[in-house]
């Protein structure tokens, strides 16, 4: 999914209503800075005047039919000046500006991190050093950057590489012992692909045992004791493992 | 134009499917709304403790092997939802009379709960609003409530589901949406509202349930005046800060009061613009049901920036503590606290983590946990746990003496996505990490322990939001669910799985039972189907 399709599939199931007008919004952006900005904050979230993002005028408007007459008049007897003498068009812009700083604000799909980069490298050198290559080698995070495609994908990875064959188990019967991958396991069935590629599925009972391993015992340890300057450390120094 | 305005209406809010000649008839006396359930299930948690306790002990350990499904109703009649390709009923059934109100955003079904074929069907059509769930219906009298996603109560006929009257009570332009079942109590119809996309303040309104008059509103968050304001940077961040009020409250006959749980505080994650406690979102509050004025709080979640939106079940019980009689309340706490306290008060007896986690440096003198601002969302990323249950019911067996709740162990990172002065709406996001175990826990509420738990296999992380509820029986039964369409039969005292049945989906609503024509009935939701059990020959 695209960040654009997310973004419209969380206005839908969130119910955010009418889309803002992108394009609008862009020629509002210097006209809202020049005449509104200096009262209402440059994104409109308040300065000595109210936030406009929580308002019932905008909330209530979809591409101007409200707001567009309401600017005309202003309040002037409560210091809100009338834009009478801005053309139709420009008020239009400016208030596909504002229900874009509304969108921004409650379509959480269209969210996105900030630089996460905050981290030392050398101190995140030196934790690798002293915490990884217990398992793993200089090999195997040579270029580990290059794998991710931004650096909050390689601070998810490195600390849980989540994978399908994670877990393995032995299932002990009377007719003996098969080991593989789990592949679903719930109180009442298990099943595993083991090693030759079959297939098996269990219901758990009496006379069946089942031995659960986990590949990821160790990053599961990480998961539960990782500090954030630690966190931020390590990520700041294998992003730099391009 | 009068009479297309009246045409509209009439299309827009259509009952289908008129009542059958041989229906059961419904008139539930007011006095029996909230009691201990056995022959009906009156309110959302069957009566006003919360509980979910029934003292029926016709199905019992001894005959699991006979429980047999008596039919299933399946939605088949509505399409794909915004946002949800088939529907999901999260609703709790009540039923009265031999006959089940059901419930799905913007539609409510009767159905006759000898067959389980549909008396009749309210499809609602929205002006907006999340379609996120509806947990269900109330009724008084004659007269079911239902609550609709863009925040109509709207009032039916329990018997044809014609419209008596409907209200308005939040704008759904606001980002308000509701999925609350509302609550009957007298003379009182307790309605709460939900939306936390837009840094608007949560309420609780309570109407008249024959008019559907307002008669008082109280407001999760401060107003002018008020002491409680210190708590808020100012009164724009207080007007502004959440609370919603998601989830049905419990009360207390004898005192007069009605337990209501707070959601989560605006903006969500970005908690740089509201230093403070932030009050009352996150709370626990009696308010008193004539006036809904607030008698005490108790902040389960001070200053929270991790959605921890306090939404579970207050939960009513008597018990002795160093030789005396108590009334107490306890709650298993979205922020992974276990929370017992006296409910006349207020004060703690018991405030202590039931899942694993390292976000607090220890209690306030009122019991309530500190956090540490470095497990804060930050830029950079900030570990602290996932949610540690969420809104299907728990349940507490006065029989055991034990609380039981389906919790995740679990971790994320979260991210804050706007790091200005001045953030607004959720501010940031978390993403989860590592293995999420869902875990079902009986706990000592008068020592916060587990006494047992069963942590329930699968390779996949548990999804947070969506997860059985519990039911507590007489004969030592509590069912539950996993989150691989088993719906599992538990020993109350110490957890071992007595039965279970693969359906084709996870429940998802829930669970309630009671004797009808001197049967036994399990009833509950699952994905799109209404499923009813009883003993078998």
């Amino acid at each position: 999914m695209t960040p654009t399709q997310r973004a419209a599939a969380t206005r839908t199931f969130l119910g955010l209503g009418t889309e803002p007008d992108k394009a609008a919004a862009a020629r509002g952006a210097p006209l809202f800075a020049q005449n509104c900005a200096f009262c209402h904050g440059e994104k409109a979230r308040g300065a000595t005047g109210p936030s406009l993002i929580t308002s019932d005028v905008v909330l209530g408007d979809d591409h101007g039919e409200r707001l567009v007459p309401f600017l005309r008049k202003g309040i002037p007897e409560k210091g809100m000046p009338a834009f009478a003498t801005i053309p139709e068009q420009q008020l239009t812009d400016i208030v596909e500006f504002l229900h874009l700083q509304v969108e921004d604000v409650a379509n959480r799909g269209a969210y996105h991190v900030l630089n996460i980069l905050v981290g030392n490298a050398v101190k995140g050198k030196a934790y690798v050093e002293n915490h990884c290559m217990v398992c793993h080698t200089a090999e195997r995070l040579a270029h580990f950057a290059s794998k991710y495609s931004s650096p909050e994908q390689l601070q998810r990875n490195w600390i849980w590489p989540a994978r399908d064959e994670a877990l393995t188990a032995d299932v002990k019967t009377a007719g003996g012992t098969v080991s593989g991958t789990v592949t679903q396991i719930s109180d009442f069935r298990i099943s595993l692909v083991t090693e030759s590629g079959e297939t098996k599925t269990f219901d758990r009972g009496p006379g069946v045992a089942v031995q659960i391993h986990d590949r990821l015992e160790a990053h599961e340890q990480i998961v539960m004791t990782l500090g954030n300057d630690d966190m931020h450390d390590v990520t700041a120094y294998l992003e730099t493992l391009k | 134009m009068k009479l297309l305005a009246g045409l509209c209406m009439a299309v827009v809010a259509m009952a289908v499917a008129g009542t059958s000649l041989h229906a059961p008839v419904v008139s539930l006396d007011p006095d029996l709304i909230g009691k201990a359930p056995v022959t009906n299930w009156t309110t959302f948690n069957g009566d006003y403790t919360g509980q979910r306790y029934s003292t029926l002990t016709q199905i019992d350990a001894t005959n699991l092997n006979r429980l047999s499904l008596q039919w299933v109703y399946r939605i088949s009649n509505v399409g794909a939802q915004r946002g949800a390709p088939v529907p999901i009923i999260k609703c709790t059934p009540l039923e009265v009379n031999g006959v089940l109100y059901m419930t799905i955003p913007d539609h409510a079904w009767a159905i006759n709960a000898r067959t389980g074929s549909p008396l009749w069907h309210y499809d609602w059509v929205d002006h907006g609003g999340h379609l996120i769930g509806q947990r269900g219906v109330a009724i008084w009298k004659s007269t079911v409530f239902f609550q609709t996603p863009d925040n109509w109560l709207i009032a039916l006929d329990a018997n044809t589901g014609k419209e008596v009257w409907k209200k308005n009570y939040a704008d759904a332009r606001k980002q308000y949406f509701s999925t609350a079942a509302p609550l009957i109590v007298m003379n009182h119809l307790i309605v709460g509202v939900g939306g936390d996309a837009m840094d608007m303040p949560g309420f609780l309104d309570s109407f008249d349930p024959a008019t559907g008059d307002l008669q008082w509103t109280w407001w999760s968050t401060p107003r002018k005046g008020d002491p409680a304001l210190k708590t808020w940077p100012n009164e724009t961040a207080s007007e502004h800060g959440g609370g919603m009020t998601w989830m049905p409250g419990t009360y207390d006959p004898a005192l007069n009061l009605l337990y209501w749980p707070t959601g989560n505080t605006n903006p969500v994650f970005a908690g740089q613009g509201r230093p403070g406690a932030n009050l009352w979102t996150e709370s626990i509050v009696a308010l008193d049901l004539d006036t809904g004025k607030l008698k005490w709080y108790f902040q389960v979640s001070p200053h929270d920036t991790h959605d921890f939106d306090n939404t579970t079940a207050p939960i009513l019980f008597d018990r002795e503590v160093d030789g005396k009689p108590e009334k107490l309340l306890a709650q298993a706490a979205r922020n992974g606290f276990f929370v017992t306290l006296d409910r006349v008060t207020g004060t703690h007896l018991v405030v202590k983590p039931y899942v694993p986690l390292d976000y607090s440096s220890g209690l306030s003198p009122n019991g309530e946990p500190i956090p540490i601002p470095d497990k804060d969302p930050s830029v950079g990323g900030s570990i602290n746990i996932v949610n540690a249950t969420n809104w299907p019911a728990p349940s507490y067996s006065p029989k055991t003496g034990l609380m039981y709740v389906n919790s995740v162990e679990g971790k994320a990172i979260y991210y804050l996505t706007d790091d200005s002065d001045k953030p607004s709406g959720y501010g940031g996001t978390g993403v989860g990490i590592g293995r999420q175990v869902r875990v079902l826990q009986a706990i000592d509420p008068l020592k916060g322990d587990a006494v047992w738990k069963h942590a329930y296999p699968n390779v996949n992380g548990a999804p947070s939001t969506v997860g059985a509820s519990i039911l507590a029986t007489a004969s030592n039964l509590l069912i539950s669910g996993d989150d691989q369409k088993n719906v599992i039969v538990f020993r109350a005292d110490n957890g071992q799985i007595l039965w279970h049945h693969e359906l084709n989906a996870n429940e998802s609503g829930g669970i309630v039972t009671y004797l009808l024509d001197g049967k036994q009935y399990i009833v509950f939701g699952a994905g799109d189907s209404l499923y009813a059990w009883s003993l078998g020959k």
